[in-house]
């Protein structure tokens, strides 16, 4: 029998929103005494879209939107996806109801949030069961293909969104500066990048290498882990390992960048997805926001180190990995 | 009239042993002046093995940049946002190299070649956002680079009686740059010329000589992050055997 739990995940939010930073997380759940990985069973996704639009935006456009957005998923060479449009609902996209359903709803409650993203979960296998996905039709939105001033691009948060739905969590690969009232981004070279670009942006539509390499390490293509490769070490501080911190590998020759994190109380951590050739790893403490918007707040995670680069270029192999990088940070 | 050249007369077999003497006493002497009288000729060939030295050259600059929150009021800022800027550069590093050429003429050959060297790739990473130190990242990268030359004897500039002999040589080659434990490899190819002189021991068809070279070399490619012509000066000292 399945053990079946509700999960919310609120994803997106709006700029000057106290935010979180990190790369490429996966979703997962405790079963038992360790964590499995949330991710579909089965292909393709199937989803309906409430049949209720927003000012400025009809259900159709929604629709239309909604279908961009998992398409452009599915175009990560990385992995394997596909979706499927079922058809129109009456239904809010709440959880319960054992049908993924993406819609508009009028929340001004939360004042902050643009869309979230929530599921329903086997807990023993980390199977999603539902995937629900609601837009905040208390902001203004567009459809429009070049945007719209003052008014927030359906496609880019649609395309974050689906990101969580497909088991994505949150990537740290941007920067914010904090202002009165919150925070605001500065730049981010992740969709998944918790806190959205201003009105008007639709940079968002487009994912970034960071994103590309997140999607294949959960639904990884035949050729993903023939074709890429990992880095893997500790990030360290007075010798004791570090939980948290955010490392990033840039490749020399695509200008790219992905990151990871220490995700064990030894500082162990391990980027994959990464193309051959060599990197620079750079590690960073998870500062540009809440730190609950990628761990659970129980969890010690350390930001008491200053920002730093690895002294050794790192070559990753096709098809293998390069092990033993010790990131040594010393504390602010 | 067969039998009339046997009954010269030993005045005019004089003389025309004489003209005949006269006739090749300056081919004789350009023979003397040059090696030696039997090498090379076409066909000799000279092996040569030794070190090179390539000098450091500039990669450029690359930038790790992310993609800029534009729009709304989030400022005027523009262009893509720099997280931090990598600088590399190849140190100039020594190698081992080897060569066979064979001599078309007397004053011209052509020749393959080998070099083999583990030159430092040297980043320098600095500017960064949130003020990371900056820091030197540094791997050995294992350079092989086979390439062919023509390469033209400078026969009228000999010296020391045809010993030394300055040549002038250009070519060019195909670059393999292993990254460190080898698994990753990147390739380039380069084009050469320069200059250089050989000097032959001892008097036999078989000669023992050195070679010494410099040149540039214009490579592109390899791990070069960037699709750039790079100008690498060059310098060589090989033993080489002339048979």
């Amino acid at each position: 029998m399945r053990r079946l739990a509700a999960i919310v995940l609120t994803a997106a939010f709006v700029a000057l929103t106290a935010m979180p930073v990190a790369a490429y997380l996966k979703l997962g759940t405790r079963a038992g005494t360790r964590t499995v990985t949330l991710k579909w069973g089965q292909m393709p996704i199937r989803y309906f879209v409430t049949d209720r639009g927003t000012t400025g935006v009809t259900s159709t456009q929604l629709r239309d939107a909604v279908g961009r957005a998992f398409h452009t998923w599915e175009g990560a060479p990385t992995a394997i996806t596909s979706s499927e449009f079922v058809g129109f609902t009456l239904a809010n996209p709440s959880s319960g109801d054992r049908a993924t359903v993406i819609g508009f709803q009028n929340r001004p409650d939360l004042d902050r949030t643009l869309g979230a993203t929530s599921f329903i979960v086997d807990t023993t296998t980390g199977e999603i069961v539902e995937s629900d996905i609601f837009f905040n039709s208390a902001f203004a939105w567009s459809v429009a293909p070049e945007g719209a001033a003052n008014l927030f691009d359906l496609e880019s948060i649609a395309l974050h969104e689906i990101g969580h739905l497909h088991g994505l969590a949150h990537s740290a690969m941007g920067e914010t500066e904090l202002r009165a009232g919150g925070r605001r981004v500065i730049a981010a070279e992740a969709v998944m990048f918790p806190i959205a670009f201003a009105t008007g942006n639709i940079a968002g539509r487009t994912l970034k290498t960071d994103d590309i390499a997140g999607i294949g390490d959960i639904y990884p293509a035949p050729t993903f882990s023939r074709e890429t490769g990992s880095i893997s070490g500790k990030v360290t501080k007075s010798g004791k390992g570090i939980l948290g911190a955010h490392v990033v590998a840039f490749d020399m020759q695509s200008k790219t960048l992905v990151g990871g994190f220490s995700l064990t109380e030894d500082g162990s951590f391990v980027i994959a997805g990464l193309d051959p050739g060599p990197h620079i790893i750079r590690v960073e403490p998870l500062d540009d926001g809440d730190i609950e918007s990628f761990f659970d707040l129980t969890l010690n995670v350390d930001i008491n180190f200053r920002p730093q680069f690895y002294d050794r270029i790192v070559v990753v192999p096709r098809g293998g990995g390069t092990s033993g990088v010790e990131l040594k940070v010393v504390p602010k | 009239m067969r039998g009339q050249a046997a009954g010269l007369s030993p005045t005019v077999r004089r003389l025309a042993i004489i003209l005949l003497a006269l006739c090749a006493t300056p081919s004789l002497a350009r023979a003397q002046g040059y090696i030696g009288r039997d090498i090379p000729h076409r066909g000799s060939v000279e092996a040569s093995g030794g070190v090179t030295y390539s000098a450091g050259y500039d990669l450029g600059t690359i930038s790790a940049e992310e993609t800029r929150n534009t729009g709304g009021t989030t400022g005027g800022a523009t262009g893509p946002f720099v997280l931090f800027t990598a600088t590399s550069r190849a140190k100039g590093s020594p190698g081992v190299q080897g060569r066979l050429g064979v001599f078309l003429s007397r004053a011209a050959s052509i020749e393959g070649g080998v070099q083999l060297a583990r030159p430092i790739l040297s980043t320098e990473l600095s500017d960064d956002f949130e003020s990371a130190p900056d820091v030197t990242a540094t791997e050995t990268l294992t350079r092989l680079l086979v390439n062919g030359s023509l390469v033209m004897h400078l026969t009228g500039l000999s010296f020391a009686g045809g010993k030394g002999v300055p040549f002038v040589l250009g070519g060019g080659g195909y670059i393999r740059e292993l990254h460190e434990k080898n698994e990753v490899v990147e390739t380039g190819h380069e084009f050469h010329a320069g200059a250089g002189l050989h000097v032959w021991y001892g008097q036999g068809k078989h000669r023992v000589g050195l070679r010494t070279d410099v040149g540039v070399s214009w490579r592109r490619g390899g791990a070069d992050a960037d699709d750039v012509q790079r100008t690498v000066p060059t310098a060589g000292l090989s033993l080489a055997y002339l048979f």
